[in-house]
């Protein structure tokens, strides 16, 4: 069974025109409130603001917490295996880039 | 439908213990969770994974699964016998993955609760991935996609329903960026109102440029006197033009040359950068290996003047 919406769907690019408050990050991420005030304790996510009824978060967060809550879910690493995790990943994607931009892919094939 | 062998895709023989069945699935979790493995279809095989971890780890599924004998093969054409899950009663709510059909004839149809009246919930915010051109990302375009999403029938069973949406792609898009758009997620409940949907963004590989954030990179292919006495040529862009790009004299292979502001646009926009590749024209013909053996006279040039010095 398909259906076609015709309407343009328009919306906003999350990393470059939103923040998200903590209600919003739960929705987006399905993460627990007590998921993400763990991490932001851990330091993988760094809101700005006090109190966490307070906290604004960066766009880039939401691809944070989703990559924290499915090593979490799916691997069960604790909360400051995560943070090491993300790092990692970081770093990872960082030497990928550069190698993407050297053009290794060519060299591979 | 295609029977699924659980205990093959976790890889443990029918009477392992929970704790086996645990270690064999963390161990291959962890080797093909699309967030950290590098094998090419991680992304199916973590799911199948999961759908088998779902049911071997719960007593009450691996019994009801365990019923059906262990005669089928992974792969082989399969329909559950009528009433095969008289007796089990599978507890839980949906996890809104999408699951095999095989899982969900046997398991499906208890994933969600019914709706109770006077109840209002929003909907759950969906993600999806999404792929573009890297010329949608300078011009900006409309594309659709095609997704996925489970749905309620009347008696609260889940059934996926396919359903196409055209997407506004602002130009500017870079590849890891998500589009929020509003309302397009799972219906809530009640008067609750709906979900949002997030698509993540990606570009469709392409032969000629490499991106990295806004920047886009090019391989510029020269011949060597057109690098050594300098050219001026004209290259492709991103966009779909072609913009002149003047080489100085001199220029060696590795080196780049930027044009500012031709990379993704943006406030700063991106730069597109040419990389030189010195190409090597063979010496096919006698007037060609003349012209090298010309070059190799007019030449004091040592190729492999950097492996000299002390050799020890």
């Amino acid at each position: 069974m398909s259906n076609t919406d015709t309407r343009l769907a328009r919306g906003p690019v999350v990393e470059e025109e939103i923040h998200l408050t903590l209600t919003e990050l739960c929705q987006a991420s399905s993460a627990s409130e007590e998921h993400i005030i763990t991490w932001v304790f851990e330091g993988v996510l760094e809101p700005i603001g006090e109190a966490p009824q307070k906290w604004r978060f960066s766009g880039q967060s939401l691809r944070r917490a989703r990559l924290a809550l499915s090593l979490s879910r799916d691997l069960e690493v604790n909360p400051p295996g995560v943070a090491l995790a993300l790092d990692l990943l970081d770093e990872i994607a960082a030497l990928q880039a550069r190698l993407q931009r050297l053009g290794a892919h060519r060299q591979e094939k | 439908m295609k029977f699924k062998d659980y205990y093959e895709i976790c890889g443990v023989p029918r009477n392992a213990s929970q704790e086996d069945i645990k270690r064999a699935y963390r161990k291959l979790a962890r080797k093909y969770h699309p967030d950290v493995s590098k094998v090419a279809d991680a992304e199916v095989r973590f799911k199948e994974l999961g759908e088998a971890y779902a049911v071997l780890k719960d007593p009450e599924k691996r019994a009801a699964y365990d019923q059906m004998g262990s005669q089928w093969k992974d792969g082989q054409d399969f329909q559950p016998p009528p009433g095969w899950d008289a007796g089990f009663e599978f507890g839980g709510r949906g996890d809104g993955v999408d699951h095999s059909d095989f899982f969900e004839a046997l398991f499906g149809r208890q994933a969600r609760g019914g709706q109770r009246p006077g109840m209002h919930v929003r909907g759950e915010d969906h993600h999806a991935k999404m792929l573009i051109d890297l010329q949608d990302a300078y011009r900006g375009a409309r594309r659709s996609i095609t997704l996925r999403v489970p749905e309620l029938d009347e008696q609260g069973h889940v059934a996926m329903r396919e359903r196409k949406l055209d997407v506004n792609i602002p130009k500017g898009i870079r590849a890891g960026q998500h589009l929020r758009l509003t309302g397009q997620g799972t219906q809530g409940l009640g008067e609750g109102p709906a979900g949002d949907l997030y698509l993540e963004i990606g570009f469709n590989p392409h032969a000629q440029f490499r991106v990295d954030g806004r920047d886009v990179y090019l391989d510029l292919p020269l011949a060597p006197w057109e690098a050594a006495l300098g050219c001026s040529l004209a290259i492709p862009t991103p966009e779909g033009g072609s913009v002149q790009l003047t080489v100085p004299a001199g220029f060696a292979a590795g080196r780049q040359l930027r044009l500012k502001g031709k990379g993704i646009p943006g406030n700063p926009p991106g730069d597109l950068y040419a990389v030189l590749v010195i190409a090597l024209p063979p010496a096919v013909s006698e007037s060609e290996k003349e012209a090298y053996r010309t070059m190799a006279k007019a030449f004091t040039f040592d190729a492999r003047a950097d492996m000299k010095g002390d050799p020890s």
